[in-house]
């Protein structure tokens, strides 16, 4: 039986079924087929985006940009370019929360608590070196947060007369 | 011109990839990224995990030698194996690796010159196929080598009283103490920031270029000789933020400009950092 968290979106829940009950080495193996798809979730050629926000490490990691698209229902769409030195699990979690978060809005973004992490990636990946799987979710929600103070100083300044 | 002191302990990767067959020697791949060697490695590589196969888990420690004999003979490493190693951040984690197999007396040691990254950028055969080897005969080592080449808090604390030359190999923000970790990596737990009284700045980085591939033992002498006042028989201590960094300086000491008493302190900052009542320096 799955555990279903409500605060999760559908998609993201799928892929977290998907994960719990592999075993170890099963789950690695995912997670590389996810890290070798991190691919298609870069952004296209010609797509325009509501806010991008690149930013690179100064010493170890790479570069990484989050790419957001919003619809008329302020449902998201995320793009993600990784540098090629973005570890292998990082890159993974790009995968799958692009997939897994595509349609929710910013504010059930913001609000998605971390710990399913751990649950998808497993307890023995979750260690010093390798947290920033959670580095990812941080920069994503850190972009729906910019999203957001943007739309809140577009309202403003329309309904200012 | 200056040569290594140990030209020996490096390999370039035309050599490798005309020896990838030699069965005196194995090649061991040692990653931060702890799923890169599913993702590929040099055909015939083992891997070797810095934490769950060097480190023991119960306590801040390497593995008991019983483990690291067992280690050695299911990846068919015997005491006459060459080990080559080689992996990802410019070989930090496979000095680190190079380093805890000296530990343990194995000193059939070779760095691969530039790493996973200059194998890859020349385009050389990387597979996924994980290699099995036949186990071998591998005596459980009697001795550890700590006191050569492992400095501990309280030596180091003794150590510094004495002005000898303590070396932080992390990166000038880190050193200033106005990070608490690496940039863009999370919090490694440290409580104070800043360095070790009295330690000299030199970041790892500065060991190699652009392609992570080692300078030249001039350019060496200059960074650490000159620049350090550091030489072949003084005591030297290198530190980091938890061994890795620091062990690629050690190499670079040790086995390029042979300087023969240099200790990895690799309880480094994140023990340095926390522990109650360990003095600390800020620029």
């Amino acid at each position: 039986m799955q555990n279903v968290d409500p605060s999760l979106p559908p998609r993201l829940q799928e892929i977290i079924n998907l994960f719990q009950n592999l075993p170890e080495e099963e789950k690695r193996e995912l997670l590389i087929a996810y890290s070798d798809r991190c691919r298609e979730c870069a952004p296209k050629e010609g797509e325009s985006f509501t806010l991008s926000d690149i930013r690179k490490d100064q010493e170890c990691t790479d570069s990484v940009g989050v790419f957001l698209k919003v619809d008329s229902e302020n449902r998201l769409l995320f793009r993600m370019s990784l540098g090629s030195h973005v570890q292998t699990l990082t890159r993974a979690m790009a995968s799958i929360l692009c997939q897994g978060l595509a349609g929710s809005t910013a504010e059930e973004v913001m609000a998605l608590p971390s710990g399913f992490v751990p649950k998808i990636v497993g307890t023995e990946l979750v260690r010093q070196r390798s947290q920033t799987i959670y580095y990812i979710l941080a920069r994503m929600k850190s972009a729906c947060r910019q999203l957001v103070a943007e739309q809140r100083r577009t309202n403003v300044a329309s309904s200012t007369p | 011109m200056k040569t290594y002191s140990h030209p020996e302990a490096l390999v370039e990767t035309t050599w490798l990839a005309d020896h990838l067959q030699d069965p005196g020697i194995r090649i061991v791949e040692s990653n931060e990224d702890v799923l890169l060697y599913a993702n590929g490695h040099i055909p015939g590589a083992v891997h070797i995990d810095w934490r769950s196969d060097l480190q023991d888990q119960m306590v801040r420690d390497y593995i008991s030698p019983e483990a690291f004999a067992a280690l050695c003979r299911r990846s068919g490493i015997s005491p006459e194996t060459t080990c080559i190693f080689y992996g990802d951040k410019s070989n930090w984690w496979a000095c680190y690796a190079l380093w805890a197999f000296r530990l343990y007396g194995h000193c059939r040691v070779k760095i691969l010159n530039g790493g996973r990254d200059k194998w890859i950028q020349e385009g050389r055969p990387m597979v996924r196929e994980k290699p099995s080897y036949p186990e071998v005969p591998y005596p459980v080592p009697t001795v550890r080598h700590d006191k050569e080449i492992r400095a501990f808090y309280d030596e180091v604390l003794a150590f510094l009283k004495t002005r000898g030359p303590l070396i932080d190999v992390r990166s000038p923000g880190e050193f200033t103490g106005e990070l608490l970790h690496m940039p863009e990596y999370p919090q490694e737990g440290a409580l104070r920031g800043g360095h070790i009284p009295g330690a000299k700045s030199v970041p790892w980085k500065t060991a190699v270029r652009e392609d992570g591939t080692f300078k030249s033992a001039d350019e060496l002498a200059r960074i650490y000789e000159e620049g350090c006042r550091l030489s072949e028989d003084q005591e030297a201590i290198v530190y980091c933020r938890i061994g890795e960094r620091s062990s690629h300086t050690w190499f670079v000491l040790t086995y390029l400009l042979g300087h023969k008493k240099v200790r990895n302190y690799d309880g480094s900052w994140t023990e340095w950092g926390n522990r109650v009542g360990a003095p600390i320096q800020r620029p």
